[in-house]
């Protein structure tokens, strides 16, 4: 392939890369602390997607930072709902983590019919930015820029918030050594609630990006869902930056897997990549300890 | 110690064939099709669900690629059917075996894997199964799927003729051979290796059990089942369509496994009955539908995980509960004359904390001596006690809670040891006794020896028979009892007439004219208080028993039937007494596990010397008595 | 018995189905020191676990300072045998409450938090004593106590051996301001040396902070604490007070003649 031609998949595997990272460092955030997997996970980016997009709606729009704001706060509430409802009875029980996936991907199919019902199966486009620039005689949109730069942007902060702060600190104690956390009087339902929290306010901003670079129906949320897996998988949940490298690796895999193999072949070409990644190392490509759960 | 009846017949049988033969009749009496096109789709569904509850439930390996298996039998008919014109029927059966290699595929990287990893290795197979579909268009039809599949025929007779009846037949016929195969798989030894990894791996696997062999069984087996069920529904529908192998199918399949009840193969048959019909009746909602399914499954995890088959045990129980209540209530009433007569002894209702017992009392000023029954029998067992000891004595003898005629309690705090002891004591003190002998058999040695430690009666002697006393527990209940296979009835809640035989048959007498009332008073046994007998067995202070046997300070005696065959007689023999009646076990010739019963004038011979020799060391100045402790 | 510092009411706990420990009753008076001693797996650790709040108590009360500790238990009829009563029901104990309260529990070969650098680790533990201590200052003793430590600040705690991840489990104990520090065999696995510096540290601990020690080594509990209890297949198997001491071989045959 010609330089350009290189350039150009490498691009679109970045875009790719940071939008996935957003997609499963959520993911991530709710299996290090709780360990268990939130089969919603996709359906909170449908609905952040949504829920923007019906802000946006209408004369009284307050403009997109807002907008996205308030999509973002609703989603962090919806999180701590799911916890509360749908995790939290089992946390006593020895399958926790069974039962858990149980419920969350029946919240999934709830969320998912809300969204039906209130917004029908009709599909809808969240606004873009609109623009382009050019350098190198590539092209990128604007959009794929600002949603690089606010990925990094905002995964650096999480990292920040999790390295550095109080909160952050306890919530990585707990997903560590519960009852060691306990011992030490941390209140772990309480972060527990804001991991799960935190991981929907996630993946509410992914799916800001998602809504406008796709088309979105109802059901938008199970590809993200599979590829946020895809990422966790491969790269593991060893550390926090563990699905953000992990997210760029998957998305230049694709970029180059569409290019050579095509459209249709590349899920497949992911998936089975993914098992292989299971079956030879399933802490991950950057793993270090694995999680048992 | 596994129970292992004569005869193969289970309780779950004879509702299993009535249920059978009402789905056999049901066309010949409603020739309604959209009826039966419903309950075509629950036989369907419920082999699905079936064999999914094989792996899920019995083997505990969430594998999520079985719906998807599912699916690859819906297109394999597809393929094989339309596009290369084989034979409907031989399509439907090579559904079945193009799942099982699909299967064996799948399980290569799960064999050592555990928890989530195995939810997400089959996820990502049925979303590979599912791109692969999708994108060989020309093959599959692509994301449109394929249609007008060829439909069911012999001959020229199309089986979707009359009402659809000849498919109505085959899935009925499917569907009662798969559950008869799995029911089969089950109880084989598969079956047990299966269950035995799910509970305790490395216990099953230090058995000999090979868990990849045993996982990768599983998990064929269940994939067959749900490729034939796809091929089927595949010639039915005659449609093939990628959604069977997304996330809503999974859901909806899941929960019938759940909101059946996994872990039991007619839980997800009735959970495909009810969620396909309760799908049916609400699917003008729309989107409502897949609401109210999900919340269906999250209040059933949540708050009712056993599901519907769980709701059948709590009826049963309810219902066994009540029954039992009322043949207590009606033999109180009316049957009180004949065991008074049986006795010669007068009969009355004390009331003590957890309710009301019934108490025979001879009455008299004689010296008290009391009798405790054991597990499911009933006072009037000592009616030859009674009659030879009423001259002399003031004969007590009470029905546990739940036994006899005495009120049915709450298990959780009444169906205990301490419990029991407690209520002995109010007995006695309501009858104002302070101080007695006492003489208890099995279930009830262990009252007799919780009395005594208690101290708050007075014991003057103490007497048991058929007890193994115990110090550690669960340990020593292992070593002081034989493994009989119908000590493992001892515990069971829920008897069939024939096990009710050989339980009330080897722990009393056999049944003759002479002990058919101790068969009877079997069937109003609460079965609870077995259960919470076994349950409870911690709740006891066994060491405060023990010390106080080798402490020696009651008179003690041991009055076993020499050919007991529930209890081990050499642990007996072994343990230290600090004043034991004869020095050791005071064995009964051939009196079994009642000699009270079997052989009364002997047994009945020595409980006098011994309660002789009681009284003689009372007179004594306070003998020395074996003494340990600090 | 108002004025103990904790006390005990025929407390019973383990893990449903099994009952581990039964009829728990003692009291401690403000600045005595306890121990518990007796064979492994006979429920010391569960005892201990349970008033900290880790595992809901099946029976009886725990009082801290004439508080108690644990919820009254709510006990409806259950008419169910498969109703999933457990999510209705509110947990008994509270371990972040026990926490706040001054009862401080040091378990047993603790794990800790593998990822966490000593500095981090030390961090945590601080907010456990908040408001009730200057936190820097326990953080300074900690460290004059446990002079390895102040090496390994920036190293996580994976990396450090058995006797480091114990002092650094005994330095959180202490800098959660502990009003009742509870330690479960602070000394088991480590080396000699370790051993002696980890008793002179908890020596030392003891001069201001009472203290529950479960430990094997009567020659070690000796010196600590002011009352033995033994424990004996989940009871109270009996009561030595200092004076009457006796040593470890004394101690082994008088069980060990009792049991069995």
């Amino acid at each position: 392939m010609t330089l350009q031609t290189f350039l150009f998949v490498c691009l679109s595997g970045v875009v790719l890369g940071a939008l996935y990272a957003l997609m499963a460092t959520g993911l991530a955030v709710v299996w290090t602390t709780l360990g268990i997997f939130n089969f919603a996970h996709g359906t909170f980016i449908a609905a952040g997607a949504y829920l923007a997009w019906q802000l946006s709606q209408g004369g009284h729009s307050a403009g997109f930072l807002p907008n996205a704001a308030i999509s973002i706060a609703s989603l962090f509430a919806v999180g701590v709902l799911f916890h509360l409802l749908l995790v939290k009875p089992f946390e006593r029980k020895p399958n926790a983590v069974l039962l858990s996936v149980m419920t969350t991907l029946a919240g999934a199919s709830i969320v998912e019919g809300i969204i039906n019902l209130v917004w029908g199966p009709r599909s809808k486009q969240l606004q873009s930015i609109v623009g382009d620039i050019r350098f190198a005689g590539i092209v990128m949109s604007y959009n794929d820029v600002v949603m690089i730069a606010v990925a990094v942007a905002i995964l650096a902060a999480v990292g920040a918030f999790l390295r550095y702060s109080t909160i952050g600190r306890s919530m990585r104690a707990v997903a560590q050594n519960r009852e060691a956390a306990q011992l030490l009087g941390l209140n772990v339902p309480l972060l527990y609630a804001l991991a799960f929290g935190l991981s929907a306010a996630l993946a509410g901003m992914a799916g800001l990006f998602v809504g406008s670079m796709r088309f979105m129906t109802p059901s938008m949320g199970s590809e993200p869902l599979m590829k946020a897996l895809i990422v966790v998988i491969f790269g593991g949940i060893a550390r926090f930056t563990s699905p953000i490298y992990a997210a760029f690796v998957v998305g230049m895999l694709e970029a180059f897997s569409t290019y050579y193999v095509g459209l249709y072949w590349t899920p497949a070409v992911l998936f089975a990549l993914m098992i292989a990644v299971l079956m030879i190392k399933p802490e991950g490509l950057f793993g270090k300890y694995e999680r048992s759960v | 110690m596994r129970y292992d009846p004569p005869f193969r017949r289970t309780p779950g049988f004879i509702p299993a064939l009535l249920v059978l033969g009402v789905l056999a009749a049901f066309p010949l009496l409603f020739t309604d099709s959209h009826a039966r096109h419903l309950l075509i789709l629950v036989f369907i569904y419920a082999i699905v669900a079936a064999s999914w509850d094989l792996s899920l439930g019995y083997g505990g390996l969430v594998n999520f690629s079985h719906v998807a298996l599912f699916a690859a039998g819906i297109y394999s008919y597809g393929i094989l059917a339309k596009t290369l014109g084989v034979s409907p029927w031989l399509a439907i059966a090579a559904g079945g075996v193009v799942a099982v290699v699909l299967a064996s595929a799948i399980a290569l990287p799960i064999l050592r894997l555990d928890g989530i990893y195995v939810i997400l290795v089959t996820l990502a197979f049925s979303q590979l199964l599912y791109q692969i579909v999708i994108s060989q268009s020309d093959v599959t039809g692509g994301t449109s799927g394929m249609v007008t599949l060829p439909g069911l025929k012999v001959g020229d007779y199309r089986f979707i003729g009359n009402n659809r009846i000849g498919y109505y037949y085959v899935a009925l016929a499917l569907f009662a051979a798969s559950i008869a195969g799995l029911h089969a798989i089950i109880r084989s030894r598969l079956g047990r290796a299966m269950v035995a990894l799910r509970d305790n791996k490395y216990y099953a696997m230090a058995r000999g059990v090979s868990e990849a062999r045993t996982r990768l069984a599983a998990l064929a087996i269940s994939a067959f089942f749900a490729g034939i069920a796809g091929g089927f529904y595949g010639s039915y529908i005659r449609v093939a369509s990628p959604d069977a192998f997304g996330l809503g199918q999974l859901t909806l399949i899941l929960s019938m496994v759940l909101a059946g009840g996994a872990g039991t193969l007619w839980g997800p048959a009735a959970g495909a009955f009810i969620i396909t019909l309760l799908s049916e009746a609400i699917a003008d909602y729309g989107s409502w539908r897949t609401i109210i399914i999900s919340l269906i499954i999250i209040a059933v995890l949540i708050f009712y995980p056993g599901g519907f088959w769980a709701g059948i045990q709590d009826l049963r129980d309810l219902v066994d509960r009540l029954r039992t209540s009322m043949l207590a209530l009606y033999r109180r009433r009316y049957a009180r004359a004949i065991r008074e007569r049986l006795l010669g002894a007068t009969e009355k209702m004390i009331t003590t904390r957890y309710g009301k017992v019934a108490v025979a009392d001879t009455g008299g000023s004689g010296p008290p001596l009391l009798f405790i029954h054991g597990n499911s029998a009933c006072k009037e067992a000592f009616k030859y006690q009674f009659a030879d000891f009423a001259a002399d004595h003031r004969v007590i003898a009470f029905d546990l809670p739940g036994h006899g005629v005495s009120h049915n309690m709450d298990p959780e705090t009444a169906y205990n040891v301490p419990a029991y002891a407690e209520i002995a004591e109010t007995v006695l003190q309501s009858l104002g006794v302070d101080a007695a002998a006492v003489f208890g058999w099995s279930l009830g040695g262990y009252v007799a020896l919780e009395l005594a430690a208690r101290g708050k009666i007075a014991v003057r002697a103490l007497a048991i028979a058929g007890t193994a006393p115990l110090n550690v527990v669960p340990d020593d209940f292992a070593a002081g009892y034989n493994p009989d296979s119908h000590l493992v009835l001892a515990g069971k809640r829920f008897y069939s007439p024939q096990e009710a035989r050989d339980f009330a048959g080897s722990a009393t007498a056999p049944r003759s004219a002479d002990s058919a009332f101790l068969h009877t008073t079997f069937r109003r046994t609460d079965g609870r208080t077995r259960l919470y007998m076994i349950s409870r067995i911690g709740v006891t202070d066994w060491p405060r028993q023990m010390r106080m046997l080798r402490e020696g300070r009651i008179p003690f005696a041991i009055l076993n039937g020499a050919n007991d065959p529930f209890l081990n007689h050499a642990y007996i023999r072994d343990l230290t007494y600090g004043n034991i009646w004869t020095e050791k076990p005071h064995d009964i010739p051939d009196g079994k596990h009642a000699p009270f019963f079997n052989q009364p004038e002997l047994f009945n011979a020595a409980l006098r010397a011994f309660l002789q020799y009681a009284a003689s060391l009372a007179r004594r100045p306070e003998p020395a008595a074996a003494a340990t402790a600090p | 018995m108002s004025g103990a510092l904790l006390e005990l009411r025929a407390l019973s706990g383990g893990y449903e189905p099994v009952q581990i420990f039964r009829d728990v009753t003692l009291a401690m008076d403000h600045g005595a020191s306890i121990g518990l001693f007796g064979p492994n797996g006979h429920g010391k650790t569960t005892l201990l676990k349970t008033i900290s709040g880790l595992l809901d108590p099946w029976s009886g009360d725990i009082l801290f300072e004439g508080v108690r500790l644990n919820r009254e238990r709510a006990r409806g009829r259950r008419r169910s045998l498969y109703f999933n009563y457990e999510v209705l029901i509110p947990r008994r104990m509270n371990p972040q409450r026990v926490v706040r309260a001054g009862l401080i529990h040091v378990a047993q070969s603790n794990l800790l938090f593998p990822e966490l650098t000593v500095r981090e680790t030390l961090a945590v533990a601080r907010l456990a004593g908040r408001g009730r201590a200057d936190a820097e200052a326990l953080r300074q003793q900690a460290l004059a106590l446990f002079p390895r430590l102040r090496e390994r600040l920036g190293q996580k705690i994976r990396f450090l051996s058995g006797g480091e991840r114990q002092m650094v489990s005994v330095a959180c104990g202490l800098i959660a301001a502990p009003k009742l520090l509870m330690l479960d065999e602070p000394t088991l696995g480590l080396s000699p040396k370790l051993r002696h510096e980890l008793a002179a540290a908890i020596h030392s601990i003891r001069q201001q902070v009472p203290l529950i020690v479960v430990d094997q080594d009567v020659d070690f509990l000796k010196s600590l604490i002011d009352t033995l209890y033994l424990f004996d297949h989940g009871r109270i198997s009996g009561r030595i007070e200092r004076q009457d001491m006796p040593s470890h071989d004394q101690l082994m045959r008088m069980l060990f003649g009792q049991t069995h």
